[in-house]
């Protein structure tokens, strides 16, 4: 009898253990007391802002962080689970793609009173604090970093093609010849014949060194691509800037730039769509690509690469000779409005958006670039001794060449719906007549 | 014939009778076996209701809502079907699976089968059976992310071999006109090794006699294969097949790894649409549908399939 007794007792923990083990470890939904929980999806920063809690749990006494760090591709699938689950972490590291689909659903807690009470500074910051103002006017983020583009080059390439390094940083472009910069890119574009770009004989069918690396479609606002360059003559992508209505590819400005990018790859000057499967690290380090647009982010991995001198320059100057444009990214970080631990999640970002904290994270891995001034300019110094010079970004931040990537509404239906248009255009499935399309696509899409 | 049918109908009547008696839960030794019964299938029943059944009939229940999965579901009818209808890109992606379901099943099966013919006729080697099913055994993102490179029209080694033969490399994952052909391969090269050993397993049930019989009979090689192998093999062909078909259909991580769905949608499959609308896009309730969709075309081509092939019939008996 006992035993008979024992087998459903025993069945039903069975059966309840599983359960339990998975309403257990929680986020922030469930954290008590001083508990905060905060995620990135970025394993360095992960890393990095361990080094400020010591001091912020010296500052403030029985509140604990606790840091996890999800691999991007799971991170915000997991975010939103937690989201429905009811346990997201108190705060975390956000990007502006999905900052209207969460703020739109009520996700997000507004931090203009937590900004007040506390009289916090948003002046600490140079970029990033535009980015997160949402369309009610509130401020929903602290910026965590920001990005900008720049143009690597193959320094010993250069130097045989009979260019400094001050040739490539004073390139000019305009849409309709592509200036300079279409002149150094064809004349560093050799084939297997040895043959460069501009000689008599060369043939583009067989190309061992493209000048520069494909400048085509990336994503809809090709941001280390083609956006450096048409932004130069002061179009930018929405109108208007913040929460457009609408894209401006029906520019008549926009499509000659896009024409322009084409004939690049159609004149052998740059790879093809698809030519590489590989990153704009690996095509340099290979020796089949003597200049690449790239991101901030890439610096270090670019000087890293091995028996390879890699010089940075800023991005073109526009057709009036004078203006550069980078369009620059701040991922930010929130406050779940789910949380029972907002005051606390707050002390925690306000933290983080100190000056002292930035610079002890931002060193700890010079991997980001702290979108507070001094803090940016403690890791350009750290990483000149490494052998990394970031002086154009630390200019680029200075001399007001970089702008805001705006917010916009759906900017994940936007990018996977304006992508294969793009890649139609580049592929030569299309012509100009997709840009109209491209345009009236994404009204409807900023209107859904 | 008659009387020993009858005879044989009785016995079994009064076996089962005896049986029913033998095992009577009226009889206290067996009172309590009903209750143990549903606590020792508990486990199963339970996984099957919250794992199956009710993400089944939410899902259903879904597809005809607009549901942003952090708001609650707000009912839209047939909207989403309407939708479905009329939305392009659903119907470009259902094509292009469906050629890449044409390809894997065509070119896997073929290889598969060639594959374990030659291991059944060269080989009893079990190392040589465990090298044939090692592809199947790495990680599909693994075997994309290797295969890409690989296929890499500048630097990649395949393209390198390429290149000398013909003076052209080949767009792989960059072209229209290759991605799924590309794609497939993948996915064959992946997959073969374990569809050959489940046909090699079929090809070690048909009895030597029958082969013996056909030589006697005057038959050569492929006389035998024909007649002989393929027929026997049926059920086993049909069950790899099914599999095969379901599986192509859900393809998604050699897609999201190699190209994800690229150049212009060429290799935009289903699943990976039905992804982006709901894991990207928030668009939970449409992507419902469209999953809906794809399990009732599902159904239907693995009931075509069924029939067609008398899979349930062996022609051994």
């Amino acid at each position: 009898m006992r035993t008979r007794r024992l087998i459903p007792a025993l069945a039903v923990l069975a059966l309840a253990a599983p359960l339990a083990a998975c309403s257990a470890g929680g986020g922030g939904g469930d954290s008590a007391g001083g508990t905060v929980n905060w995620w990135t999806w970025d394993e360095k920063q992960a890393v990095s802002y361990k080094e400020c809690l010591a001091g912020f749990e010296e500052e403030n006494p029985g509140v604990t962080v606790n840091i996890s760090q999800y691999g991007v591709d799971d991170y915000f699938t997991k975010l939103t689970a937690g989201f429905v689950a009811g346990n997201a972490p108190d705060a975390f590291q956000n990007s502006v793609q999905f900052f209207d689909a969460y703020a739109k659903q009520g996700q997000l807690e507004p931090l203009d009173d937590y900004i007040s009470k506390s009289d916090y500074d948003l002046g600490v910051f140079n970029v990033g604090v535009e980015n997160w103002k949402y369309t009610d006017g509130k401020q929903y983020a602290l910026p965590l970093d920001w990005a900008a583009s720049a143009i690597y080059f193959n320094e010993d390439m250069v130097t045989q093609a009979g260019y400094t390094a001050d040739d490539i940083a004073s390139m000019t472009w305009n849409p309709d010849d592509g200036g300079t910069f279409d002149q150094i890119a064809t004349h560093l574009t050799i084939d297997e014949n040895g043959v460069r770009g501009d000689e008599p004989g060369f043939d583009k069918t067989k190309v061992a060194t493209y000048g520069v690396g494909n400048l085509g479609t990336e994503d809809y606002i090709g941001q280390t691509t083609w956006n450096p360059f048409i932004s130069t003559t002061g179009w930018k992508i929405g109108d208007p800037a913040a929460w457009a209505t609408q894209f401006r590819y029906d520019d008549p400005e926009f499509i000659k730039t896009m024409d322009w990018v084409r004939g690049l790859s159609d004149r052998g000057i740059a790879p093809k769509l698809g030519e590489f499967t590989i990153g704009d690290t690996e095509q340099l380090g290979s020796g089949k690509v003597a200049m690449s647009s790239g991101g901030s982010w890439s610096a270090s991995t670019f000087a890293q690469l091995p028996g390879l001198e890699v010089g940075i320059a800023p991005t073109v100057l526009g057709p009036d000779g004078t203006t550069r444009s980078m369009m620059s990214n701040s991922n930010g970080n929130e406050i779940w409005a789910g949380s029972k631990n907002k005051d606390n999640a707050w002390k925690w970002i306000s933290y983080m958006g100190s000056e002292d904290c930035q610079t002890k994270a931002a060193l700890q891995s010079g991997s980001f670039f702290p979108s507070i001034p001094g803090a940016m300019d403690a890791v350009a110094a750290d990483q000149l001794s490494k052998g990394v010079d970031l002086g154009v970004f630390v200019d680029a931040a200075k001399n007001g060449w970089i702008y805001p990537a705006y917010p916009s509404a759906n900017g994940s239906e936007m990018g996977t719906t304006i992508q294969p248009l793009m890649e139609a255009f580049f592929t030569h499935e299309r012509d100009d007549d997709v840009f109209p399309e491209m345009a009236a696509t994404s009204k409807e899409i900023l209107a859904g | 014939m008659a009387i020993t049918a009858s005879r044989g109908t009785r016995a079994a009547k009064s076996t089962r009778i005896r049986g029913r008696g033998a095992i009577n839960s009226h009889s206290p030794a067996h009172r309590h076996d009903g209750r143990l019964a549903w606590v020792l299938i508990a486990p199963a029943l339970v996984g099957f209701v919250v794992f199956f059944l009710y993400p089944t009939l939410r899902g259903i229940y879904l597809s005809f809502t607009d549901f942003k999965v952090l708001t609650p579901p707000t009912f839209t009818g047939f909207d989403n079907f309407v939708r479905l209808f009329g939305d392009q890109v659903f119907w470009s992606s259902l094509g292009v699976t469906v050629y890449f379901v044409l390809l894997s099943v065509v070119f896997g099966m073929t290889i598969s089968l060639v594959t374990a013919v030659v291991l059944h006729r060269l080989t009893s080697n079990t190392v040589v059976r465990g090298i044939i099913i090692l592809p199947f055994l790495i990680s599909g993102v693994v075997a994309a992310t290797t295969w890409s490179w690989m296929l890499d029209s500048q630097l990649g080694v395949v393209n390198m071999l390429i290149e000398q033969l013909t003076g052209e490399p080949i767009l792989f994952l960059g072209s229209r006109a290759w991605a799924i052909p590309s794609i497939a391969m993948i996915s064959v090269w992946k997959s073969m090794g374990y569809n050959a050993i489940i046909i090699f397993a079929g090809l070690q049930t048909i009895p030597p006699t029958i082969y013996e019989a056909g030589r006697i009979d005057g038959a050569n090689e492929v006389q035998m294969f024909r007649r002989l192998t393929l027929p026997l093999l049926r059920p086993i062909l049909a069950m790899v097949l099914v599999l095969t078909v379901i599986g192509s259909f859900q393809v998604f991580d050699i897609v999201a790894v190699t190209t994800k769905g690229g150049p212009a949608n060429a290799s935009n499959v289903l699943q990976m649409y039905i992804y982006d609308k709901a894991f990207g896009q928030f668009d939970f309730g449409y992507g419902a549908t469209m999953s809906l969709a794809l399990f009732a075309m599902l159904i239907i081509i693995t009931f075509l399939q069924m029939r067609l092939m008398r899979a349930s019939e062996s022609d051994t008996n």
